[in-house]
């Protein structure tokens, strides 16, 4: 007998939840500890507990639920339930475990926890971030950084981002004074946003263009970019080349 | 093409009638004559005659009996046809007999000689039974003709109805309600039967103002409080929603599913995109010769922007400009976390 399946529902609507709920009663394996009626409660059920499976609705507001899976980053599997079947092959790519189309039967429910044991017991782990990332460049700059601060989110329009610092295998996003750590590279991150927009002016820095006040000649041939709000940031040689063609 | 010629089944059918009026002719007009030589000689020529009465079916079609025709005349051109046709066939029968005769002697030629008068006043008959015959079997075509054109005119009809509902209504309305309703059935029975109702009530009421060019107002809100409705048994108590029309604004005649697009954003980019939810609120008011149309809702100010806003909005006002030309008709603005668009209108009532 393996240990029950501890499973969080997250859906914006109350009655789909409660479906779920009822649906889920008949399966003596499978224990519903957390119901999350958005993206949010989704990251904090996802910090405060173990869950072995999430079956997340995709159209929610604020986070979708690709945007709960992109936080999580983890290999936590997941079931999409929805009444799009436009997402199927972004589901596709994240290594859903099934993709439910509402309105569903019990059936086809069962059908998806089967494929949910098999994946948990498996203990098979796709790595779901890198995928996130590429999957995410094929449509375009992203308009949003979604930050995971343990069990809170923090949604930064990029509009409101003045520069992007390198800290290793961390980026600091700052935006208004606060600064916000996620875990990624500068390179994934630059990567994602618009190049029209955002320029990496130093091996350790992007910035972005709309906060640019000036460029200040520092010592010899070395440049320094004094922001809107008086900041200064070292700007590279290739830093300069970038910002030239962008300015 | 004619309608037995064109047809082997009904052709068959028409010659073996043709053979038991052959059988007729030979049991009345073959006097003293053996039955062998009566067979001979009148079969076949009934067989031919049946060919050439066939062509009755070329001066029905050119004569068609209805209001503009001048029955005499008809009747004139039929008798003429029928007196030459009969003619013609009276004399393939000369020929026939002597025909017959010179192989085997039969005594066609003395039964043809007997009967020749008569043969002629039959066929002129004959030719005129087969004219009334055509008559009908146009007639009958005709009507069948009318019915097929008139369903398919009806199959066109519905087709463009549901065309024009699957533009206006995004399907996943439907399966999301459908969704609320297989979780209703368990919870609460009845609650699912008012959103069965509720949903047919709209999509009927959908269909049947949609096929006209013009409704009131007053249709044109209730329509969008329906699909509300719905909407609220899925949102529950994250949609609120909120009306405030003058009377002699709902009684003026708007295009139909003018505020479905627009309702439609307000929950689905609006209301559905915040946590707290937040309240529709529709208006209208009449300033003269023109009456404005808002609907206001709160949205996200950070959403993400890509899924497709606006589209509702464009298609909106493409098919207001070809309705009413260059006039400005929608304006929408967003401050805030307030998105409000405003439809004005020619103020145009029911004569």
């Amino acid at each position: 007998m393996m240990d029950r399946i501890r499973v969080a529902v997250v859906d914006d609507e109350e009655l789909a939840r409660r479906i779920l709920r009822e649906l889920l009663a008949a399966h003596a394996d499978i224990e519903i500890v957390a119901e999350c009626a958005n993206g949010f409660e989704a990251v904090k059920a996802a910090a405060e507990l173990t869950l072995d499976l999430l079956l997340l609705d995709i159209q929610m507001p604020k986070l979708d639920g690709f945007d709960v899976l992109e936080l999580l980053g983890s290999e936590l599997p997941v079931i999409f339930v929805t009444a799009y079947d436009s997402y199927a092959i972004r589901a596709f790519e994240v290594h859903a475990v099934d993709y439910l189309l509402k309105p569903f039967s019990a059936e086809r429910l069962a059908e998806a926890l089967g494929r949910a044991r098999e994946r948990i017991q498996s203990r098979e782990r796709p790595p779901v971030r890198d995928l996130l990332s590429t999957a995410r460049a094929d449509r375009g700059p992203i308009q949003r950084i979604l930050i995971r601060d343990r069990a809170d989110v923090h949604v930064i329009p990029v509009e409101k981002i003045d520069y992007v610092e390198s800290q290793d295998d961390y980026v600091a996003v700052k935006t208004g004074g606060h600064s916000y750590l996620k875990e990624q590279t500068l390179a994934d991150l630059e990567a994602l946003l618009d190049p029209r927009a955002f320029v990496r002016i130093h091996r350790r820095y992007v910035l972005n263009l709309a906060r640019l006040s000036k460029i200040e000649l520092a010592v010899t041939d070395s440049r320094v970019a004094i922001l809107s709000d008086g900041t200064q940031l070292p700007i590279s040689r290739a830093g300069y080349a970038r910002l030239r063609e962008l300015l | 093409m004619h309608p037995i010629l064109g047809d082997r089944r009904r052709l068959a059918i028409y010659l073996v009638a043709w053979l038991l009026i052959g059988l007729l002719l030979m049991s009345g007009l073959s006097g003293d004559s053996a039955w062998l030589s009566a067979a001979v000689f009148f079969l076949p020529l009934c067989l031919v005659y049946a060919l050439v009465s066939l062509s009755s079916w070329y001066i029905c079609r050119a004569f068609p009996i209805d209001d503009r025709v001048a029955v005499p005349r008809v009747v004139a051109v039929h008798m003429a046809v029928a007196v030459l046709a009969s003619a013609i066939w009276v004399g393939i029968g000369a020929g026939w007999a002597s025909a017959v005769d010179a192989v085997v002697n039969l005594g066609a030629g003395l039964l043809f000689a007997e009967q020749r008068a008569l043969l002629f006043v039959v066929g002129a008959l004959l030719f005129w039974l087969a004219a009334v015959f055509h008559y009908l079997l146009i007639a009958f075509e005709a009507s069948r003709e009318a019915e097929r054109r008139a369903l398919e005119l009806s199959l066109l009809a519905r087709e463009a109805e549901l065309k024009a509902l699957r533009a206006q209504i995004d399907p996943h309305f439907i399966f999301n309600s459908l969704h609320s309703i297989s979780a209703l059935t368990s919870i609460d029975a009845e609650a699912a039967r008012r959103m069965c109702l509720l949903l047919a009530d709209f999509l009927r009421e959908t269909l049947r103002l949609g096929s006209n060019s013009r409704i009131s107002l007053a249709d044109e809100f209730g329509l969008a409080e329906r699909f509300l409705a719905i909407e609220q048994v899925r949102l529950g108590s994250r949609l609120q929603v909120t009306r405030d029309a003058d009377a002699r604004a709902i009684e003026c005649l708007v295009p139909p599913l003018l505020l479905q697009p627009l309702v439609e954003n307000a929950v689905v980019h609006g209301v559905a995109q915040l946590v707290e939810g937040g309240t529709i609120k529709m208006a209208a008011s009449r300033n003269g010769s023109t009456v404005t149309i808002t609907i206001e809702n709160p949205c996200d100010p950070d959403r993400a922007r890509t899924r497709g806003v606006g589209l509702g909005l464009d298609l909106l006002r493409k098919r207001l400009t070809t309705q009413f030309g260059a006039y400005e008709a929608i304006h929408a603005d967003e401050q805030l976390g307030r998105f409000r668009v405003e439809v004005r209108l020619p103020a145009v009532t029911a004569v």
